[in-house]
């Protein structure tokens, strides 16, 4: 009797001792993998997700910045590319409070140019407080008969003369759009500096700026200048020009849309994030 | 006895200009003054050529004592023009009868004047002094330079300046240590600014300084550590870049060599040193931000450091700081394979991290170079550990990308204070592990 239980459980205790086995070893080739959430790819995956947000809700007083990432999974397509599912806090780009969480995948794909992002939030922020603020600060701009100019946004010390922030935040928001673009599985980029801004004195609805930026660009530390030109009407998708210096080149934002590059479906506005 | 002025009633247009300068004339002669009271500095806005003419007639006056800041010249052009006490009322009465636009620039130049005096005199007169010293602002090579030696000065038991070598353009390179004796005690290092454009290390680099002379005597910790222990802190490990940001280029990263058969300046301090040197982890090419030099230790503000070490031979714990992205970093960058203390070295960085977070909620990760960063060849601390500095750590300070390198000076104190408090979780642990 002894026996033959111990027969039994033999093939039991086999199957419970097995994943200790593979722990110590290297670890059999997996389709999905979970990363440690201070993961260097985890992290630049988070950030390319909300840059695609940003330009996408195209509103200079929602944009967010990277909290922390709370999970983080790595997914490789053999011949496809890899694909990463994050969940990660967000802070308001201004006042680095925080303003919800996301959901994200982002797809490094082998053969297109752009990573694929979708991108689900929740948003803390008053809605009608951003719609206001981007409101005045349209309405501000369009009652320009000097376009505004400016250089070194920040200055080498930091600061923002106030009166140039909502076209600092815009520029963010466009060269968003382009450090979407630009950015693969191992180079991820930084918005350093406003160079020089000037407005164009527009006819129609939308407001017009010509942008110098500055991106800084990891893991290579070069300081890329890009030229961008970014046209804004509130409600509607920014349209974004750019030229970088390394570039032959014009690259310009889709209308429309662009659904085949991600999609964001929807912004949640809930009162408090419930995850 | 005098003319008195015709009162403001009387219309302006009746009174003919001879008149009222005999006036002034008089009236300047009589109070003939020596300092600047009352006088005003009047903005005059000619609209055509006849009032250009007009008061190009009181330039021919010389009773009057005006003085032109900016002289007639064609129409549309504003005249700036210092009038004496003494002339004021009938140079605003001409100017009003002919119906020309003024304003009052400067209502009383002698208070412009005493305030200039006493701003000059806080600069030059006042003892400057490590109290005075403005920790809440970034400054210059110089100013630098200067506070270290104001720091030895008031210290000198406790802080002296040892020079461990000269950049490639000749500056001296500066290391200050804080010692309350022996000999060749274990010492703790810690070095900021090797990379010029993240001024935020500098500015805490120097607030370290003052710190460190604050708690010697009253913060039981620090004591302690100093009792048993030699503090060196470099606060501008690339004094040639550091100058070049705030002359020329507020990027600038690396040194400022000059690279054989390159138009391109300079090599990345952070791959030169002689650990992986030359492998993926760095690049090849003179002008990219991340070229590691000809060959290890090319650089000389590497070399002084590296001779340093080599002959102190007594280093206990390493700490290299940059900026930005709010990391605490341990070997290795140039392998993935861990380090030997691996296992010790995230313990303790799990710990820094969380007393740097207590402070203001600051959130940094923690872990190896190449899985938290990136892989990084021929860096600092990769050396340093393998030259058996066990506790070999890196900083990347505030923030995550807002601002970067460009960081609001108003972050300054903040920043070096939480940083400070990860720094004493690892010089605490430094002196209570021996090695």
């Amino acid at each position: 009797m002894q026996r033959q239980s111990e027969a039994r459980l033999g093939p039991l205790l086999l199957l419970l001792l097995l994943p200790l086995a593979w722990g110590k070893g290297p670890s059999p080739p997996r389709a999905a993998e979970e990363l440690q959430v201070s993961n260097r790819l985890a992290g630049q995956a988070a950030r390319v997700a909300l840059h695609y947000l940003n330009y996408r809700l195209g509103s200079p007083s929602a944009l967010r910045a990277l909290g922390q990432v709370r999970k983080a999974t790595l997914k490789t397509i053999p011949g496809i590319g890899h694909k990463y599912y994050l969940q990660f806090t967000t802070e308001d780009y201004k006042s680095s409070l925080n303003v919800g969480t996301c959901l994200a995948t982002v797809f490094y794909l082998k053969r297109k140019p752009r990573p694929a992002v979708n991108i689900n939030c929740t948003y803390t922020k008053d809605q009608k407080q951003i719609r206001e603020d981007d409101y005045s600060f349209y309405k501000k701009m369009r009652q320009q008969t000097k376009p505004i100019i400016g250089n070194d946004i920040p200055d080498s010390y930091g600061n923002i003369e106030p009166a140039l922030e909502p076209a600092w935040a815009l520029a963010v928001a466009g060269s968003s759009y382009l450090m979407w673009e630009k950015s693969t599985e191992n180079l991820g980029y930084f918005m350093a500096q406003v160079k020089n801004v000037k407005q164009w004195i527009t006819k129609d609805d939308s407001i017009d700026f010509d942008y110098s930026v500055v991106l800084h660009e990891i893991p290579t530390q070069e300081m890329i200048s890009c030229h961008l030109r970014v046209i804004w009407t509130p409600g509607h998708p920014l349209k974004v020009k750019y030229f970088c210096l390394s570039e032959n080149q014009w690259s310009e934002s889709e209308e429309g849309s662009g659904t085949e590059s991600g999609s964001t479906n929807g912004i949640f506005n809930e009162k408090e994030a419930h995850f | 006895v005098f003319k008195m002025p015709p009162s403001p009633s009387v219309h302006p247009a009746q009174l003919k200009m001879k008149g009222l300068f005999v006036f002034a004339v008089l009236l300047a002669a009589a109070f003939s003054r020596e300092t600047f009271v009352g006088n005003q500095v009047l903005r005059i806005f000619v609209a055509d050529e006849a009032s250009v003419e007009k008061v190009k007639e009181l330039e021919e006056l010389p009773e009057l004592q005006l003085d032109f800041w900016r002289g007639p010249g064609g129409q549309d052009v504003p005249i700036d023009v210092q009038v004496p006490f003494a002339s004021l009322q009938a140079v605003k009465i001409f100017l009003e009868s002919n119906c020309i636009r003024y304003s009052i620039l400067i209502d009383d130049l002698q208070s412009l004047v005493d305030e200039e005096q006493t701003q000059m005199i806080r600069q030059h007169f006042m003892p400057r002094s490590v109290e005075t010293f403005n920790y809440a602002s970034y400054h210059t090579l110089d100013e630098i330079y200067d506070f270290m030696d104001l720091l030895v000065a008031a210290n000198p038991n406790l802080v002296s300046k040892i020079q461990i070598g000269n950049s490639y353009e000749g500056r001296p390179i500066y290391v200050l240590k804080f010692s309350t004796g022996g000999t060749k005690r274990p010492a703790i290092w810690l070095d900021t600014g090797i990379h010029s454009r993240e001024w935020i290390t500098q500015a805490s680099g120097v607030w370290f300084a003052k710190k460190i002379v604050d708690s010697y005597g009253k913060d039981p910790s620090l004591t302690s550590i100093l009792d048993n222990l030699d503090i060196f802190l470099e606060i501008v490990t690339n004094p040639d870049g550091f100058a070049f940001t705030h002359t020329t280029n507020r990027m600038w990263r690396k040194t400022k060599s000059v690279n054989a058969g390159s138009a391109c300046i300079g090599v990345d301090p952070n791959r030169n040193w002689d650990a992986g040197f030359g492998g993926d982890g760095a690049s090849s090419n003179p002008c990219s931000e991340t070229y590691h030099g000809p060959y290890a230790n090319s650089e000389r503000e590497v070399k002084a450091i590296v001779d340093f070490v080599k002959s102190h031979g007594n280093i206990k714990a390493f700490i290299s700081i940059h900026s930005y992205t709010q990391l605490l970093l341990y070997p290795y960058g140039y392998t993935s394979t861990r380090a030997a203390d691996y296992q010790e070295l995230d313990n303790i960085a799990k710990a820094a991290v969380a007393a740097l977070s207590s402070l203001y909620g600051t959130q940094y990760r923690y872990g190896s170079i190449i899985t938290t960063i990136y892989q990084a060849n021929g860096g600092t601390i990769d050396w340093t550990y393998n030259q058996g500095i066990k506790y070999s750590f890196t900083f990347e300070l505030r923030d995550t990308g807002r601002y970067g390198f460009l960081l609001p000076a108003n972050q300054i104190i903040p920043t070096a204070k939480e940083t400070w408090l990860a720094l004493m979780t690892i010089m605490e642990y430094t002196r209570d592990h021996p090695y």
